[in-house]
């Protein structure tokens, strides 16, 4: 298949067109058709992996067409070692929230399938294209179906979240537009009247510091907005915890994730120098968030405003690794984004199973559920280790990965950084405690039905990725490392004066791979 | 004096799309007096005329006539499909409105053509004079469109309104427009070039009043900023599709009369402050648009603050008469007429007592009762956000690179600055459809076929501008290069 990234793209929106044509009553009907092309999505995806061909840099499977000429811009996907399990992950979490919000989506069902799928298309999209207003077109198409899921399917708050999550975004994302805009018009310039906005096209414009710092800023506070960075926080705790279930889980899972693709797609590349200059700012923002996400998740009362801070928390690590820009800590804050939204996708889940069945999501009105839910407890537990960060597990590799990267260019910042997993231990070690053990102080506990089918049969592929990264990383390390070498040469190119500094590693022990030399570019 | 120099070889297809509305027009008032028994029929009838009107478009010779006071070229053509369409969307809403208003008579569409005919010769004007003659035929169709429903004291007031300041600003232009002949001793705006481009030229303050005074009689019929208190209590008093059609389409006739005007002062402005002056006119409009529309819950008010807004964006692109500046107004009107059309479309169909105000409470829960209306609006108000897919993002993303490439950076900054805070009121009229609960004694949405045929056209036109809009753009900016390449 030639068109085969395209197949994936559309394919989800071509099967909300019908949906739409659907009666009202045919529920299961309309949820199993739903179901079924996400799935079928997957299982194209997966083709995308086995076409993928390892030791290549640059964007394989690529299809180019003309959009709108006038302007150079084109319909050009492509997928490369950075986007790659992003759009994995993707199709992988669609056909999860379907399966999991099976039963517990009981208004408009019809419309809430059909947001989600359009949903699908949009972040893929913004994974595979390479046209930089592709990208922005698929950027903000997200807005539109997740501020109806929160609004619409959400808890009693959701218009407020809804309407501040919608406004926080677009605020920085339409800023982010008018430094596209002015970057191709100086390509343009620059390549004698040809307009053009491929993403590789526009890494070579030439521009004076003073342009580059004040496009640096447009670009990252759109994306620091949507990962999001400390302070630009405050509207994720509230849009978290009004979404439904479904909804948490695509935007922890996946949207989150265009904020920290952008600073590795479009600001180090576009921006070298600015990114050196302000990586300590950016770094220091990032640590603050990590520890001040985990010291805030550690009071919260309610379990999903829990996860929702420990999500500041682990996106910290991310934009960490992505700064201190040495090849293992990028390569980890990759995986580390492909875990987060595996185990905070899997503990939203959880977290919403349990507010189905109970309608409180408060740790005090808990306690002991293990006894009466033991398979569900079971599930929970691994979700949270994975999260924490157990060696074995996912959440381990990236974590480490991402701060032995980062200690050879930012040692203190990243001492700083590593309390954060302790942190993240004692919080949510202290929540399975109150939540699952100890004795059934509340007599409504005593009688909650154990997890179901579907949302058992959602959580296993979550589970499975979790165990195949924690043992065997290198599955999903091997395809990303040649990207993040000719980024990192990008850099390094763009400053000659910059030293490369080649240091050898062995992180040998604990199953991670070994790679004889890194670079890393150090200040 | 002998007049047939005056009449150029194929004069009468240069002015054909005008004659087919006129006779049109007439037709339909002696259709209306003679077989009133099939009065229902009026409304397509009228659709029929306008698709004639834009099918005679092949016909059309290109060119300048009547003594060099009426240009026929690819931009002209372009803007008279504008006024075709917003004609068309204007008499299919207002065939469902009108029977439902229980208001007959064929002279409503008629004054819809002649209305159309004043702004073609606006659009192709090439005499301060004829644009003025233009302007007052498209007037006073207006002053009666507005007051059609005469036993509504609102509809009453929205015409008064509109004529009393309207004729104010028809006597600054005129005064300007004086003042102009004064100096370069010529209404044509062809000679009025000719003596702008001399390079001996000094630009009196008495030039400068008169372009003052233009730019005000302009300003108020473009609804800019501050000439734009009428257009808040106009639109909502005048009957819902005659509402939706003024804030369209005499604003594209407006702004095309303009490009000539600028294009033709092109070479003194750099030495003059004329610009800096639209400039700060665009600047307030979107300021005062996008911040006054927040606070309004009465649809048809939040929609006039919201083209108030609108046209300060397309303004920007004007500083800098060239070919994107032409052609990005071009486009951005066409797709303001579509998304602006539909959106007081859906209002035109709430059936409640229309001297009431139709607010946000009316629409509340549509998505759920109303699925394809809900769905309309929440297109419309999408794409007059400017967000992708719809044609309103590629137009807004034309207009901002536009003025970008012409070195305006700043004002496009306070554009989009401003735009942010228009997506707040945009987005509350999806909440109000999708997340509020329809409140006890709900108001009925009443539309019938045409009606929803023109909510389809909108929303078809914007998807389809916005995912391929190759096409338009060829056309546009072709058009745009036939104009300034004189």
């Amino acid at each position: 298949m030639t068109n085969l990234l395209s197949i994936v793209l559309w394919l989800p929106l071509l099967a909300a067109l019908p949906l739409a044509l659907f009666p009202r009553r045919a529920d299961a009907a309309i949820k199993g058709w739903g179901l079924f092309f996400s799935l079928v999505t997957f299982l194209l995806s997966l083709k995308i992996v086995l076409g993928f061909q390892e030791g290549i840099a640059g964007f394989q499977l690529i299809e180019s067409v003309p959009w709108i000429p006038q302007w150079g811009i084109r319909y050009s996907l492509g997928v490369d070692g950075i986007s790659l399990w992003l759009v994995m992950l993707t199709t992988l979490l669609t056909p999860v929230v379907l399966l999991a919000s099976w039963n517990s989506i009981h208004k408009h069902p019809k419309e809430y399938i059909i947001a989600m799928l359009v949903m699908e298309t949009a972040m893929i999209g913004a994974f595979l294209a390479t046209d930089v207003m592709l990208f922005y077109s698929f950027f903000e198409l997200t807005l539109i179906p997740m501020y109806l899921i929160i609004g619409v399917w959400g808890g009693a708050n959701r218009v407020y979240a809804a309407i501040k999550f919608f406004i926080f975004t677009i605020a920085g994302s339409l800023l982010m537009l008018l430094g596209i805009i002015y970057l191709g018009a100086l390509h343009a310039r620059q390549s004698g009247g040809v307009p053009s906005f491929a993403v590789q096209d526009l890494y070579g414009t030439a521009l004076s510091p003073t342009v580059s710092t004040l496009l640096f800023i447009a670009f990252t506070l759109a994306f620091a907005i949507k990962v999001p960075l400390f302070p630009l926080h405050t509207w994720l705790p509230d849009a978290h915890v009004e979404a439904p279930t479904g909804g948490s889980i695509l935007l922890a899972g996946v949207m989150l994730k265009l904020g920290t693709y952008g600073f590795l797609r479009f600001v180090l590349p576009y921006f070298p120098k600015a990114s050196l200059d302000y990586a300590p700012i950016l770094i220091a923002l990032a640590v603050i968030g990590i520890v001040y996400g985990a010291l805030v998740a550690w009071v919260q009362p309610d379990m999903k405003k829990l996860v929702a801070y420990s999500s500041v928390s682990h996106l910290g690590f991310c934009v960490l690794g992505i700064f201190a820009m040495t090849q293992a800590s990028i390569e980890g804050s990759i995986l580390q984004m492909v875990n987060h939204g595996l185990s905070t996708g899997a503990l939203f889940l959880l977290v919403g199973v349990i507010y189905e069945r109970r309608h409180t999501r408060l740790l005090a009105d808990y306690g002991g559920i293990a006894k009466t839910m033991p398979l569900y407890a079971v599930c929970f537990v691994i979700a949270m280790l994975s999260s924490v960060g157990l060696p074995g597990l996912n959440g381990f590799v990236g974590e480490f990965l991402i701060l032995s990267g980062s200690f050879r260019t930012y040692p203190g910042w990243t001492t700083v950084a590593a309390t954060g997993v302790i942190l993240a231990a004692i919080y949510l070690l202290w929540l399975v405690q109150r939540v699952f053990f100890g004795p059934i102080t509340n007599e409504e506990n005593r009688h909650i039905p154990d997890i179901a089918w579907n949302e058992l049969l959602a959580l296993a592929p979550l589970f499975v990725f979790i165990v195949w990264i924690g043992v065997h990383p290198n599955t999903f390390l091997r395809k990303m490392t040649p990207s993040v070498e000719q980024l990192l040469a990008q850099m390094s190119n763009e400053k000659p004066q910059e030293k490369v500094m080649t240091a050898s590693s062995s992180t040998k022990d604990s199953g991670l791979r070994t790679q004889d030399s890194r670079k890393a570019v150090s200040r | 004096m002998n007049l047939t120099p005056l009449l150029e070889a194929h004069w009468i297809n240069a002015i054909l799309p005008e004659l087919v509305l006129c006779i049109g027009g007439m037709f339909l008032i002696l259709f209306d007096a003679f077989a009133p028994k099939a009065r229902s029929l009026t409304g397509p009838i009228a659709v029929v005329i306008f698709i004639l009107c834009a099918w005679s478009q092949r016909f059309v010779a290109v060119g300048t006539f009547f003594g060099g006071t009426y240009e026929v070229g690819g931009i002209t053509r372009v803007f008279d499909i504008t006024f075709v369409l917003a004609g068309i969307l204007c008499t299919l809403l207002s065939a469902d409105y009108l029977e439902r208003e229980g208001i007959t008579g064929g002279e409503f569409y008629a004054l819809l053509m002649w209305g159309t005919v004043g702004m073609m010769m606006m659009a192709k004007g090439l005499d301060l004079l004829i644009i003025i003659l233009g302007l007052e035929l498209l007037s006073i169709c207006i002053f009666v469109l507005l007051g059609f429903q005469r036993r509504l004291p609102v509809s009453n007031e929205a015409s008064l309104k509109y004529f009393l300041m309207g004729a104010f600003a028809t006597g600054f232009i005129l005064y300007g427009t004086a003042l102009f002949y004064g100096a370069t001793e010529s209404t044509n705006i062809n000679v009025m070039a000719r003596w702008f481009a001399n390079p001996d030229v000094t630009i009196t303050p008495l030039l400068t009043v008169a372009f003052v005074l233009l730019m005000a009689g302009f300003g108020f019929k473009l609804a800019l900023a501050p000439f734009h208190p009428w257009a808040p209590d106009v639109y909502q008093g005048a009957p819902t599709p005659v509402a939706g059609w003024l804030s369209v389409a005499p604003k594209a006739a407006t702004l095309i009369a303009l490009i000539r005007i600028f294009h033709a002062m092109g070479p003194v402005l750099p030495q003059t402050k004329w610009m800096t002056i639209v400039a700060w006119l665009a600047v307030l409009s979107m300021i005062i648009g996008n911040s006054v529309a927040i606070a309004q819950r009465d649809l048809k008010r939040m929609l006039a603050y919201s083209g108030i807004a609108q046209v300060g964006y397309m303004t920007i692109a004007m500083l800098t008469i060239n070919e994107d500046a032409v052609a990005s107004i071009a486009i951005y009107t066409i797709v303001y007429a579509l998304m602006n059309l539909g959106a007081f479309g859906v209002i035109s169909m709430l059936a409640k007592n229309q001297n009431d105000p139709q607010t946000l409470d009316d629409i509340a829960g549509l998505g759920w009762r109303r699925p394809f209306h809900a769905l309309a609006l929440a297109v419309c108000m999408f794409s007059l956000s400017g967000l992708p897919p719809t044609g309103g993002f590629v137009s807004k993303f034309y207009i901002f690179r536009t003025a970008v490439q012409s070195g305006h950076t700043g004002i496009a900054l306070i554009g989009i600055i401003t735009s942010i805070a228009s997506v707040y009121y945009y987005l509350r009229v999806v909440y109000y459809l999708y997340m509020k609960e329809s409140a006890e004694g709900q108001t009925r949405i009443d539309g019938g076929i045409f009606a929803t045929g023109a909510l389809a056209i909108s929303i078809i036109g914007i998807f389809l501008i916005g995912i391929w809009p190759t096409p338009l753009f060829h056309a546009a900016s072709y058009a745009a290069h036939l104009l300034l390449a004189r």
